[in-house]
């Protein structure tokens, strides 16, 4: 136990804090932004507080939900957490546990990025809740959501069900005052005990556990989970959930509609309380508020009075802020409408850090193989777009899939099949490139793969893969997975070595013309942010220079800026990869202290 | 301020210690017995340059996110990027800014040109501007990033909170060895008022 007082934690620190509190013993994850920092902050309380829990990041969330899930098998309270697409991994899993359900309590956080700020889509997890027919609490602060945490345990563990947790980015990245309790150690007695009417039940017996799962949920919903604010009597009614309350809430106070509006705030959104469903038809319009599909909106079985997402009252796309809101309320009181929302600001384009040894490889690979087709991955090289070194990406670990159907379907057609070159990070590949490549072995499709191992998954922070040996786990070493996967092409090489690097992407696109099937490069330089490592050097501006400005368009590197007449080398941003003095046509870069 | 809330919304550009200065004005509001939200961004948004985080902090707060108009003060640490947030501000928005310039890609890349007319156009539109050189002080002292922790030193100038709590809560985020410079960065940003 340790001394506690009033601190402002960040949604993720809450929630983390929460799970540890009400006394998860496995708690597993894969990184992936907005929810990353909680499975980072249960590492760092372990190794503060000396916890025997286990936490750690799994090659993937469906590997992740399973090992978390079988804790819960055996009776101890388990935890998975992942971003919203890594639930869509996840899934298989996910929809088959509802049926077994659980012994101890299960809690899948799945956090969602309306918006996206940082996904590849801005997809509502309460909906494949729905489909998996669980339940699922939807904080609106971080507060909300630690107290959700207990909640859900006692949920799922008096239902025998997975219960789903959905905060979205404004929590995961809200920050608030909270008061914490501590954490006490538990000790749970864990048996799997023979009971294959659950674990290991056949087709037959899937039938009878849905039925039970639909009598879970219809007794679930006889439950109250709402509140009620705001006048009851009013005649206009809003339902809320998540972030949107919040907005709404401070927009009462602010425009005095307290007496205007009856609020119900469901903390719930499925099942939806029956209850509810049957006060709301007394108000003459109903508005719902909630992020980002109409999840509530679509279980109510009256339509007429109800506006929302289905009727265009809030728009179908993008996250509901404050101006979102105010709009929808102005709209349900007969205010008139405010005109169009103003979009707010775009930050400035995205680029890769000075030094980043993705830069060097995209560049290599272009001046190996021009005119190629790029399918990369998700990851910080999506950013190779900008350099014009990635075609295409779609999700995790299909840069190489779609190569190897690139290739299949051009090697098909009349005309010439162009270089392709697939680009995937170290993480990514262990994630779900490893099945992908074991295929395009298998079908002896043609291209070269790049794999930009920089030793982490830097996006979200840099949090280990399957390759790192710390806390005494075993280094699953890449090349051995490589040519386990059959591949008969593998050099690898430092990328800040640029021509290198460019001759063993040209070696290894021979050897697929020759022999096809596919030949892998790893780019292998970690990250300078999460390595901190000291600058190599600092590049200077030569007499030879011409001022063509190559240096400047091509890397599009922060630390140089186009000076009068010449380039100019921001000192303290430069790291001195070198990128730049290769890329200059006229030999004019010089790399000091290198 | 006649309002329940008071909203602050800080901005700057990656580096620049915009989320540590959100941080330590969290804490000290939460410290001086007020209720806090904050919100900051990560992933791919943090890749992007421009970083803002908003700060509200009241009797009662219940959305992290400030609406646009809404901003009581602007703290900027870097000029550009005040012109960012326009839509937030109104013109009885305190603005409070670093005079130092970081040029973004567009202007690197040579597709815009740095504008240099911002501080007419805020002396223009703006009742309080408070235009701070904030790096070249902290440069003075010896360590350019305490730019941040100036500008704070002016922020807490004009809120009108204990100096005491904004320097406790400011060391407490801060290794030992950076307490002495930037208890002095802060004292330079309170004589900058």
């Amino acid at each position: 136990m340790v001394g506690l007082k009033r601190r402002v934690l960040l949604g993720n620190e809450a929630i983390a804090w929460a799970l540890l509190q009400e006394g998860a013993t496995v708690l597993t994850s894969y990184p992936g932004t907005p929810a990353s920092e909680i499975l980072d902050t249960v590492i760092k309380l372990k190794a503060e507080l000396q916890l025997r829990v286990h936490a750690s990041w799994a090659i993937n969330e469906k590997v992740a939900f399973e090992i978390a899930l079988s804790n819960s098998w055996l009776g101890g309270r388990s935890a998975v957490m992942m971003k919203q697409v890594g639930l869509n991994v996840a899934l298989d899993p996910l929809m088959s546990a509802a049926y077994t359900g659980v012994k101890g309590g299960f809690i899948v956080v799945a956090a969602d990025d309306p918006g996206p700020y940082s996904s590849q889509t801005e997809q509502d997890s309460r909906l494949l809740a729905l489909f998996a027919k669980i339940p699922v609490f939807d904080p609106s602060t971080p507060q909300e959501a630690m107290e959700m945490v207990g909640r859900a345990f006692e949920l799922s563990e008096r239902f025998r069900i997975p219960v789903m947790l959905r905060p979205t980015s404004w929590v995961c990245h809200a920050r608030q005052g909270l008061q914490l309790r501590g954490i006490e150690a538990v000790e749970p007695s864990l048996s799997l005990g023979k009971d294959p009417y659950h674990w290991a039940a056949p087709p037959r017996q899937r039938f009878r556990l849905h039925r039970e799962l639909n009598q879970k949920i219809g007794e679930m919903a006889e439950g109250d989970s709402f509140s009620t604010l705001g006048n009851p009597e009013a005649e206009l009614a809003v339902v809320a959930s998540g972030v949107p309350f919040a907005h709404l809430r401070d927009l009462m106070r602010s425009l005095g509609l307290e007496d205007r509006l009856a609020v119900f705030k469901v903390d719930r959104p499925f099942p939806l309380p029956r209850g509810l469903q049957g006060l709301l038809r007394r108000y003459r319009g109903v508005l719902l508020l909630e992020e980002t599909y109409p999840v509530m909106e679509l279980q109510l079985p009256f339509r007429d009075r109800v506006h929302g997402r289905l009727d265009g009252t809030i728009p179908s796309e993008g996250e509901l802020t404050p101006e979102v809101v105010l709009r929808a309320l102005r709209k349900l009181l007969g205010e008139g409408p405010l005109g169009e929302v103003p979009r707010p600001p775009e930050g400035s384009r995205p680029r890769l850090c000075p030094g980043c040894p993705h830069r060097a490889a995209f560049w290599a690979i272009k001046e190996a193989l021009p005119g190629g087709i790029y399918p990369s991955d998700i990851g910080c090289y999506t950013l190779g777009l900008n350099l014009g070194a990635v075609d295409s990406f779609l999700c995790m670990g299909a840069s190489i899939s779609l190569a190897e159907g690139f290739y299949l379907s051009l090697k098909g057609s009349a005309g010439e099949v162009p270089p392709i070159c697939a680009t995937i990070g170290d993480s990514t590949f262990f994630h779900a490139g490893v099945p992908a490549l074991i295929d395009a072995v298998h079908q002896r499709a043609s291209f070269v793969l790049v794999i930009m191992d920089n030793g982490s998954t830097a996006m979200t922070g840099g949090q280990p893969t399957p390759a790192s040996a710390e806390d005494g786990k075993k280094a699953v070493e890449m090349e051995e997975v490589v040519r386990g996967c059959g591949v008969e092409h593998l050099q690898v090489v430092d990328p800040y070595d640029v021509p290198r690097m460019v001759k063993a992407v040209k070696e290894a696109y021979r050897f697929t013309q020759l022999h096809g099937g596919p030949a892998v490069v790893i780019s292998r330089r970690p990250c300078p942010l999460i390595a901190r490592e000291p600058s190599r050097g600092v590049v200077r501006v030569t007499e030879e220079c011409t001022g063509c400005m190559s240096c400047v368009e091509e890397t599009e590197c922060p630390a140089l800026e186009e000076g009068e007449g010449r380039p100019l080398v921001l000192e303290d941003l430069c790291r001195g990869c070198g990128l730049c003095v290769y890329v200059c046509p006229m030999g004019a870069l010089e790399l000091e202290g290198g | 301020m006649g309002k329940d809330v008071t909203n602050i919304l800080v901005c700057g550009v990656g580096g620049q210690g915009v989320i540590l200065a959100s941080d330590v004005m969290a804490d000290t509001f939460l410290e001086a017995g007020y209720d806090v939200k904050k919100s900051e961004v990560h992933g791919m948004a943090q890749r992007g340059g421009a970083v803002v985080s908003h700060v509200r902090y009241g009797q009662k707060v219940y959305s992290p996110l400030i609406r646009m108009g809404e901003v009581d003060y602007l703290f900027s640490t870097e000029k550009l990027e005040v012109l960012r947030w326009m839509e937030y501000c109104t013109p009885s928005t305190v603005v409070i800014t670093d005079t130092v310039q970081i040029n973004p890609p567009a202007v690197n890349l040579g597709e815009m040109e740095y504008p240099t007319d911002i501080d007419d156009f805020l002396k223009g539109n703006f009742e309080k501007v408070y235009t701070v050189d904030a790096t070249e002080i902290a440069k003075e002292l010896g360590n350019a990033r305490a730019a941040n922790v100036v500008l704070l030193g002016v922020l807490s100038k004009l809120l009108g909170i204990e100096e005491a709590l904004w320097k406790k809560c400011l060391l407490e985020r801060l290794p030992k060895k950076l307490h002495e410079l930037n208890l002095q960065a802060f004292e330079k940003g309170r004589l900058a008022v």
